[in-house]
């Protein structure tokens, strides 16, 4: 997530201006210095990013003894039996989780933009994004605690849902909504924060003109400031999605604590991991952590176009 | 931006000098650490740079902590490190991937690991991309074959690859048929000796004491107890890499329509007994209990668990299928001990494993199970008979221990794992089982091929 | 006129109460949706295990108890929750400063100097941050495995470190709300480019470093998957990590651990509170700045 107004980021706006001071012949700094400062950057880009990424694309297209196997490892994952149940188990997540961040972190920003008292809006953004600092580990375990209808603060709830046991709650056709509860849980607080911010940036002015001219809230909401909040809603698509695709850490740790009734290949990424270190076939792991990254890409690209996002302003 | 101006400079220079210490801390933590050179060893593998004054650590699931307090306590000069994983409980494999991370590490693993799993030998044996096979060889010297001979007949036979021993059982896990004495007298009914009377006392006591119980079908050894003493074929490993799995038998629909009737009637609940729920809903309500061993100390006589109370808990020896003259039981667990072959302390580490396979101080005094060590198993059933605690001799553990049925096997990948991902939840959400054994065949035949296995 | 304008006034006002009720309404149930878990997590960790299951959620347990279960907590092999809470320290702190030390003059230098490759540089920055870090976590694993790295600090710090997210927030800062009048003064005063940035830009940049501390930090802290799969021994492990060790040794969760030195809920959610203190006082601590430098720009632009 990012913290930084809207008309900074995400465009090229910036660039284009200082070109522009470039080209006015006030171009500052063309000496060496660039290099020294961005060298440590470069080399951990190269290490940590370039080539990890290139290193997978190898892996993916070797077999064990290094040469060169073409697509053997791609039929391979593809044709085991764990692997679609873990594509639909991650595209079901990915719809709900992504459905509802939309919906709710939008909606929520500009209820909290409306409200007129200013304490409550500031405390209820507060109460929103709290939950963020519990991430990971952290927040699967206070979350295991609220599904377990004998310990949960809610178990009235889980109960008058027809769910009185731990094993109930989690049966595999819940748990793409109950990750995505807790990926929401945990993200959402952070993005209204972000949307609240973005919606600070639209003019008052638009805004006043808009109600003089007879709209009401909801309209002003659809018509007004939802088209420019579309870049960010954009933004929180790509990011999450990004992440979502890598689930591993909510499933690995409700495996654990259901007795492998959630198994630990439930996701792709617990699928790679059991091939690299189950199995011991890094090529098999390389070549799902390739298709996992191929994909993600892919729909952000769709989400980069269709939302705008690196369009130049103005 | 104009808010974040709150953070003063002053600050952030703190911080950084805070930080620079740290990033030295790290520079300085960061020494390379590699094993010492290897040479030839005498117990049949090739061997670290012994120190025999070294600490070693030992990997164990909560349970086995006491082993490790009780050695600590009686070998107050071996130093170990105790860690606690999950024991690789459920065939989470969390051993197995560990140990791998350590060998592409090169370093870095435990001495002595238990795992609550008995598949084990299967891959620690063998070497892994050309890295020294993981277990050590115990028959070579490390342990004395005097300690060996001693376990129960095929007690090491979970441990044994090749005609080589690479573990030590921890304890014998064979299931039995627990009971409540009290409960039985109350109720007026008698121990059933075959699984068809054991069926029709589950339907009786629906009708006339409804909330009470025979037995609990949601954990992920279910198949362990019902359907490996009904000897279905699912998990028969005929060689090295192959396995037979017939799951489409007699043997394997009659218990699998004996659960769903007892299902049915709430007298075999789906629910696992380690939850808080089956605490809740089932202390005091335990009429029968086909389990392992372990129930006793595990669940039975726990004060975290049901905590039954003294002279009510029996025992009885395992049920026959009508028809058949000779009972069969199944296994459920029962640890294996393992030493490191790249262990740079194996004289404590072979004191460590023998201990808490032999010793009185732990398996006789402290452990739930039955010991996989005949001289133990004596004492502890001697001990346990002399407590007074169960209602009748606990003779029938010992002769359910030779009972085991031959015809399921210890292969690489586990039976538990398979049923709690495939079985259990189909079986919450109200699936019958008779009607899921092809799925269970399914899933066992595609698991068994992912490793490796040809399924016949 | 008028009564038509009465009219439409008194329709807007209508759906206003009602749309009022219904938002006040969401807004209650995210309230207690993000509040609960939370607040009942403080609850819990004051009670015994016992109580947890059987007395209201919200009911305050007793001091003893909850020494009992800091005492557990603490004890539990032998203290390695402190030994695991300094790994997450160390590997937090390092990252950040090598985070900074590497992201800040790479974005100034992205933002107001030129070199080749300037432009390649700044696409793969952007590239990159959609690549989600879990997705290199193996390969990442084989390199430093080649330069026997793995199960030291290095092996987690390094690639926290690589924080490209940092670099484009800075490197954003710089092009856009430095002065470049201010840089150009300090040039034609005789300082040095190095000093140019040291004197001028630094200083400048102090909310930005705060910002890619607070985000590196936190991200740092909470990460699982990579020192899940580098430090594979439990010396090493990050307090996130050394969660799952306690969560197998609770026998609710963990059939196998039914024995009597098993880790009770109320401890397990002690340890969850305390993995995340840290994280939850840099974001108490930093809501202030992070929200007012959000909706302070509002007017400014």
């Amino acid at each position: 997530m990012t913290l930084a107004r809207q008309g900074d980021t995400l465009t090229a706006g910036a660039r284009e201006r200082r070109r522009a001071a470039a080209r006015e012949g006030r171009a500052p700094g063309r000496t060496r210095i660039g290099y020294l400062f961005v060298s440590l950057y470069a080399f951990l880009t190269l290490a940590f990013g370039i080539a990890p990424a290139v290193y997978s694309v190898v892996l993916a297209f070797t077999n064990a003894d290094g040469g060169f196997a073409g697509l053997d490892n791609f039929s391979k994952v593809v044709t085991d039996f764990r692997f679609w149940p873990a594509v639909l188990h991650v595209t079901a997540y990915l719809v709900i989780w992504l459905i509802g961040l939309l919906i709710f972190v939008v909606a929520l920003a500009l209820i909290v933009h409306a409200l007129s008292v200013r304490w409550a809006s500031t405390s209820l953004r507060f109460v929103y994004y709290l939950p963020g600092a519990l991430a990971g580990a952290s927040s699967v375990l206070l979350w295991l605690f609220v599904l377990d209808p004998t310990a949960s603060p809610v178990s009235g709830l889980l109960r008058a849902m027809g769910f009185t046991s731990f094993v109930q709650v989690i049966q595999p056709g819940n748990l793409p909504a109950i990750f995505a509860i807790i990926a929401f849980w945990t993200g959402a607080g952070g993005w209204i924060v972000i949307m609240y911010g973005a919606l600070n940036n639209i003019s008052t002015e638009v805004i006043e003109a808009a109600r003089i001219d007879g709209a009401n809230a909801v309209q002003t909401a659809l018509r007004i400031q939802l088209p420019m909040l579309r870049k960010w809603i954009a933004y929180m698509g790509v990011m999450s999605l990004a992440a979502g695709t890598q689930l591993f850490v909510e499933p690995q740790l409700l495996s654990q604590a259901s007795n492998a009734i959630v198994p630990n290949d439930y996701s792709l990424n617990q699928l790679a991991y059991q091939y690299a270190f189950q199995q011991n076939d890094f090529n098999g792991a390389a070549a799902i952590s390739l298709l996992l990254l191929v994909v993600a890409l892919l729909l952000s690209w769709v989400f980069v176009t269709r939302g705008g996002l690196f369009e130049r302003e103005e | 931006m104009v808010g974040i101006h709150t953070v003063g400079p002053r600050r952030t220079a703190a911080l950084r000098v805070t930080a620079l210490g740290a990033a030295t801390a790290v520079l300085v933590l960061a020494g390379c650490s590699t094993g010492g050179s290897s040479a030839n060893g005498s117990y049949g593998f090739p061997q670290a740079t012994q120190d025999t004054s070294s600490t070693i650590t030992v990997w164990v699931d909560a349970d086995r902590q006491a082993a490790a307090k009780a050695f600590q306590k009686a070998h107050p000069n071996t130093k170990i490190k105790v860690v606690t994983y999950d024991g690789s409980a459920n065939g989470s494999n969390s051993f197995r991937t560990k140990m791998q991370l350590f060998d592409r590490a090169g370093s870095g693993w435990p001495d002595v690991v238990f795992s609550s799993q008995n598949n084990d030998a299967a891959w620690a044996s063998q070497k892994n991309n050309g890295k020294q096979a993981f277990a050590a060889v115990l028959d070579k010297g490390l342990v004395p074959n005097d300690t060996l001979s001693k376990f129960t007949p095929g007690a090491l036979n979970p441990c044994t690859v090749s005609g080589q021993v690479y573990c030590l059982r921890n304890d014998l896990a064979q299931t039995v048929l627990w009971y409540n004495k009290s409960l039985m007298d109350r109720f007026g009914y008698t121990v059933p000796t075959t699984w068809e009377e054991y069926e029709a006392l589950g339907e009786k006591l629906a009708k006339e004491h409804p909330g009470y119980i025979v037995g609990a079908q949601g954990d992920a050894w279910t198949p362990e107890v019902f359907m490996w003493a009904s000897k279905c074929e699912a998990n028969n490993i005929t060689g090295p890499k192959s396995v037979t799995v017939k799951t489409d038998s007699t043997t394997c629909k009659r218990a699998a329509s004996l659960l769903d009737t007892l299902r049915g009637d709430g007298t075999v609940p789906n629910v696992s007994v380690f939850t808080p729920e089956f605490v809740k809903n089932y202390t005091g309500k335990v009429l029968m209990m086909p389990g392992p061993a372990w129930y006793a100390g595990a669940i039975f006589n726990n004060p975290q668990s049901l905590n039954v109370p003294p002279g009510q808990l029996a025992v009885s020896a395992p049920l026959l299928w009508k028809g058949e003259d000779k009972a069969v039981t199944g296994n459920v667990g029962g640890g294996t001990w393992f030493i490191s072959s790249h262990s740079t302390n194996l004289k404590a580490a072979a004191e460590f494993v023998q201990f808490v396979t032999t010793a009185d101080d732990y398996q006789v005094n402290v452990a739930p199970g039955y010991p996989a060590y005949a001289p133990a198993a004596q004492k502890w059933i001697a001990k346990q008979d002399a407590s007074k605690y169960f209602a009748t001799p606990l003779q029938p553990i010992a002769t359910a221990g030779s009972q085991v049925w031959d015809g399921w096997g210890y292969g690489l990948f586990s039976q538990e794992a398979v049923w709690a991902k495939t079985m259990t939840p189909a079986i919450t959400s109200g699936t019958s089982i008779v009607d899921l054994l092809p799925t269970w065949q399914q899933a066992i035949e595609n698991q068994a091929k992912v490793n490796g296995y040809t399924v016949s | 006129m008028t009564t038509l304008s009465q009219q439409r006034r008194q329709r807007v006002n209508l759906t206003g109460w009602s749309g009022r009720a219904i938002a006040g309404v969401v807004l209650l149930v995210f309230v207690l949706f993000f509040a609960i878990p939370i607040v009942w997590l403080l609850f819990a960790v004051t009670k015994s295990s016992k109580a947890l299951i059987l007395d209201n959620p919200f009911a305050l347990g007793s001091w003893a108890d909850f020494t009992a279960n800091w005492n557990q907590l603490f004890g539990f092999q032998d203290g390695a929750v402190t030994t695991w809470i300094g790994n997450s320290a160390l590997y937090a702190v390092g990252a950040l400063v090598i985070t900074l030390v590497v992201s800040i003059p790479a974005g100034y230098a992205l933002a107001l100097t030129e070199f080749r490759l300037r432009n390649a540089l700044l696409v793969l920055t952007l590239v990159v941050m959609l690549i989600p870090s879990t997705a290199l976590v193996l390969p990442i694993f084989l390199e430093l495995n080649t330069v026997g790295l793995i199960g030291s600090p290095l092996s987690v710090i390094l690639p926290m470190s690589f924080f490209p997210f940092g670099v484009y927030l800075t490197y954003i800062y710089f092009s856009t709300s430095v002065p470049r009048d201010l840089l150009s003064a300090a040039r034609i005063d005789g300082c040095s480019e190095f000093q140019v940035f040291t004197r001028i830009a630094l200083p400048l940049a102090a909310p930005i470093v705060a910002l890619v501390a607070f985000f590196n930090f936190v991200q740092s802290w909470n990460n699982f998957f990579l020192p899940f799969v580098m430090l594979p021994s439990s010396d090493g492990y990050p307090i996130q990590v050394g969660l799952t060790s306690l969560l197998a040794s609770t026998p609710a969760f963990n059939p196998s651990s039914a024995g009597s030195d098993s880790v009770q809920l109320p401890t397990l959610a002690l340890a969850t509170v305390v993995s995340i203190l840290p994280v939850l006082f840099v974001f108490l601590f930093s809501q202030r700045f992070l929200v007012s430098g959000m909706t302070a720009g509002g007017t400014k632009e």
